[in-house]
């Protein structure tokens, strides 16, 4: 990458000198994967011209691709104070810098040339986690699918979050949010009662916070206590009756505790509120099933598989669909959903239990 | 404001006044056997899975009489060829007979049940007549080899294993009799769990050291043994269509679901689909649960089956299915519509509300109230020893549930036990003859528990059959009393056998009209007949 652009750049110069002959001899080896006498030829013209930026440049991208980031700096430096103005100096700096951890001397270079990756990770670096996260978003948003950005900017992300936490959990140790926020670490490491402990005394302070019943309803559906989930999960749908997954998760507590009606209700109201989610949907149609709705549930089921095609819940959803064709005692289509679901199964394997 | 009262609400309010426990845990007297599992850090898996009870008449005294099934002897330095220690008396099975006054005494050694052998870790027990002498049978599955025990009729068994062929092999679990080709003789049906050995063990759970999912080892198959009625049994599992099944199967239950005259059978596996092996009549079994709609929940996902019971619990004369699993998954109730299908009903019925959190193994379904509908009872522990340490919102040790039925929906009732347990095995019988319908669990490095039914109001009718043209024990028949319909069996729960009477809760009925379907085929009908009594019904000769 770095030969590739080295070699675009001199493209533009015009020897006029011996220094500029050794230069080429210096290009000529880097064809050849001669690092050494790259090195040496750069060198050569750097001695016979101190003034000349390009030199410089080459000597410091022959460190660079012999891995010596250290003794690159110089060279690169020095292209600089001659011409402060080439891009490709502040490049190859900006990265020599990062690479020997002078994250923050890098970042004015990279910032110069928009090398947003390699900026975001001085940030990082750095401690500016609100600058990293900015970077990476940028970055992302021109290569979504590299993989390193990926891990980058949710890298970034998680460690501006646990420094709002810790920030918060110092500043504010008693306030709602503290306690939410370690209810939320507690989920996590699956430590019920602590989270439950935790968003109780949250809600004590701020009965009326956005998303504390909703997640200590998780905590107890974690646990199977169907009916405190479902109060938790009512109580958020009567703060937030907007919330569609606060609807989805009162109908799913409803449903595992066999109030299929109720369950109907809430889960059509999900539907209504953020439609096409295969999830309320699935759960919208096991509801009407169990509530007699055969329309319904058929409805439901159809548009999952629809939307989904070759995952868990559309599997379930043909499951479903055979179940409720063989008690229609339509046999043809029972079975035709029958082999879907079994083909389904013997390529992403049968559904798990919770 | 008039506030309504919904039908579920007055059950609520009926509920708190009789807030009285159906059962008292009583101890056993004269009974000081300890399950030995013998659990050790090495985790093998055998250790958490026994062991059974059986509820039976050895001596045809009249009263209930317990067979326990021990583990064996497990040291970490297990190897194949394994040896569970079973000549020693802490590791042997006993029977225990019942006194008059109630109490038991050990009669194992006279009886000829000491020494199991020790190549055999015990897991369950089945009773049936196989012979049709008028004395029940005991058949004790093992890790290792089985033992077909012969009752001689003077309180002394015999080992006919080897002359009947039903030594079987591999790790068995639940077993039981019934009589698939209605020839009057007992057959016998074995689950196997799954292709184990000690030199094949594994160890799960990361740092944790847990018992491995069974999907770690290979699945096996079920066996199926036809009584030619010699004394000797023909294995007949691949021509039946058991071999080409293989499962992870630990319980089983016989019913004819589809009422075409023969026995069918449930087989409930763990972490897969569930079986049921529908009787073609013919000698041979098809495999139809996934078609049927018994074989996965409404999710179409597997269960970790356990145990299982298949008796009509919403008295439309049809077998349901229930069968026990771990926590996060609901007990499977598997509502039989008629005509070969079932639904998948946890969540309709209450069932998956008071289960979810729960691991069940040994279950059945007795009207214990005598309210004329039959009720649940599970013991029920977690397989992970150390499971608390892995999910603070799981449970070892656990209460039993006992789960009242309401016109079919199920509600949660203080069984009496207080103290949690690593219950297994169950066995369901009327222990003391007062018409209540009485519990024995076994438990884990414990000694087994008996809930004692106080007997809290209600007429009842206890059936014992006695066939002539169909089996003695009458296993297989369809017995309806007052309409209420149960299917004659001793087997079902997990690795145990229950007493082969049948009971009937009669609410405030007096009068009975029974009718009986026998397995050969004979209908027979009583009508007025008296509540409140201890019946034999025996088969008309001729129909």
């Amino acid at each position: 990458m770095i030969r590739l652009f080295l070699l675009a750049w001199l493209a533009g110069q015009s020897p006029s000198s011996e220094a500029m002959q050794h230069i080429q001899a210096g290009l000529e080896a880097r064809k050849q994967h001669q690092v050494e006498t790259e090195i040496v030829e750069f060198r050569k013209a750097t001695e016979l011209d101190p003034t000349l930026a390009d030199a410089f440049v080459n000597l410091g991208a022959a460190y660079m691709e012999k891995g010596d980031y250290g003794v690159a700096i110089t060279p690169l430096k020095r292209a600089l104070e001659i011409s402060s103005d080439l891009v490709v100096a502040h490049q190859f700096l900006g990265y020599a810098l990062l690479e020997q951890g002078y994250a923050a001397e890098a970042i004015p270079h990279l910032q110069r040339v928009g090398a947003l990756d390699a900026l975001g990770v001085a940030q990082i670096e750095t401690g500016q986690l609100n600058e990293a996260v900015a970077s990476f978003s940028a970055a992302f948003s021109n290569r979504p699918n590299d993989p390193d950005l990926q891990y980058y900017l949710g890298h970034a992300s998680g460690l501006l979050s646990k420094k709002s936490i810790d920030t918060l959990l110092a500043t504010h140790p008693d306030s709602a949010r503290a306690h939410q926020a370690l209810a939320e670490n507690y989920f996590v490491l699956r430590q019920m009662p602590q989270a439950e402990k935790e968003y109780l005394e949250a809600l004590r302070l701020r009965p009326d916070l956005p998303s504390l019943h909703l997640e200590l309803g998780q905590v107890y559906a974690n646990s199977a206590q169907w009916p405190k989930a479902e109060t938790e999960f009512r109580a958020e749908a009567k703060l937030r009756p907007g919330s569609a997954e606060a609807a989805y998760r009162l109908g799913a507590a409803l449903l595992q505790q066999g109030k299929s009606r109720d369950a109907l209700v809430e889960l059509k109201r999900a539907n209504e509120l953020k439609p096409e989610m295969p999830e309320t949907l699935y759960s919208l149609g096991k509801a009407a099933a169990l509530a007699g709705d055969n329309a319904t549930a058929e409805q439901s089921w159809l548009k999952v598989v629809e939307l989904e095609k070759d995952t868990s819940i559309a599997a379930q959803s043909h499951f479903g669909l055979a179940g409720l064709y063989r008690k229609q005692g339509k046999t043809a289509q029972a079975q035709h959903e029958m082999q879907e679901f079994q083909k389904l199964q013997s390529t992403i394997g049968p559904p798990r239990s919770e | 404001m008039v506030r309504r009262f919904t039908r579920r609400s007055l059950l609520s309010l009926a509920g708190m006044a009789a807030a009285a426990p159906i059962f008292e845990v009583k101890p056993l007297r004269g009974i000081d056997f300890i399950l030995q599992n013998s659990p050790t850090a090495k985790k093998f898996l055998i250790e958490t899975m026994p062991g059974g009870v059986a509820l039976f008449d050895y001596n045809n005294d009249g009263l209930l009489d317990i067979f326990l099934v021990n583990g064996g002897r497990i040291t970490e330095a297990l190897h194949v060829p394994e040896n569970f220690d079973r000549a020693n008396p802490r590791y042997w099975n006993r029977l225990y007979r019942q006194n008059r006054d109630g109490s038991f005494r050990d009669v194992t050694q006279a009886a000829g049940l000491a020494n199991v052998g020790n190549g055999n870790y015990g897991m369950g027990v089945a009773v049936g007549d196989y012979d049709n002498d008028g004395y029940p049978d005991l058949f004790v599955t093992s890790y290792g080899k089985n033992v077909l025990y012969h009752n001689n009729g003077d309180g002394t068994f015999t080992d006919v294993t080897a002359k009947a062929g039903v030594a079987g092999g591999g790790w068995s679990v639940s077993a039981g009799f019934f009589d698939y080709n209605n020839d009057g003789l007992l057959d016998l049906f074995v689950t196997r769990y799954m292709e184990w050995d000690a030199d094949h063990n594994k160890i799960c759970g990361g740092d944790w050291h847990t018992y491995c999912p069974p999907s770690v080892f290979p699945a096996t198959t079920c066996l199926l043994y036809r009584n030619r009625g010699d004394g000797t049994f023909e294995d007949v599992s691949e021509r039946a269509g058991f071999t080409a099944k293989k499962g992870r199967a630990l319980g089983v239950a016989f019913a004819d679901y589809d009422g075409d005259g023969f026995t069918d059978i449930f087989v409930s596996n763990d972490g897969m689909q569930q079986y049921l092996f529908h009787n073609n009549g013919d000698g041979t079994f098809n495999e139809c649960a996934l078609e049927s709609g018994a074989a996965l929940t409404s999710d179409g996902k597997g269960l970790s089956g356990m145990g299982t019971a298949f008796q009509d619990y919403d008295n439309d004369g049809r077998p349901d299915v229930i069968v026990t699993v771990l926590p996060r998954e609901l007990y499977g109730l598997y509502h039989n519509d008629g005509a070969g299908a079932f639904t998948y009903q946890s969540l309709e019925t209450g069932l998956g509300a008071l289960t979810s959190g729960s691991s069940g193994w040994g279950v059945g379904l007795e009207d214990f109230d005598n309210d004329g509908w039959k009720d649940l009872f599970v013991a029920q522990s977690h397989v992970l020893d150390n499971v608390q340490q892995i999910d603070a919102s799981l449970r070892y040790k656990e209460l039993p549930l006992l789960a009242l039925n309401h016109s079919g929906h199920f509600e949660r009732a203080n069984s009496g036990a207080t103290t949690p347990i690593a219950a297994r095995g169950a066995a369901f019988g009327d222990i003391n003859n007062d018409g209540f319908m009485d519990v024995v669990l076994t438990t884990l490095g414990g000694p087994p528990m008996l809930l004692l039914n106080r007997g809290s109001g209600g007429h009842w009718l206890s059936i014992m059959l006695r066939g002539s043209r169909s089996n003695r024990d009458g296993y297989g028949a369809r017995v309806s009393v007052n309409g209420q319909i149960r299917f004659a069996t001793s087997a079902g729960s997990y690795v145990s056998a229950n007493d082969k009477r049948l009971h009937f809760g009669l609410r405030t009925a007096e009068k009975a009209t029974v009718e009986i379907l026998w397995p050969s085929g004979t209908k027979q009908s009583l009508n007025g007949v008296r509540a409140d009594q201890f019946l034999e019904i025996r088969e008309p000769e001729h129909p």
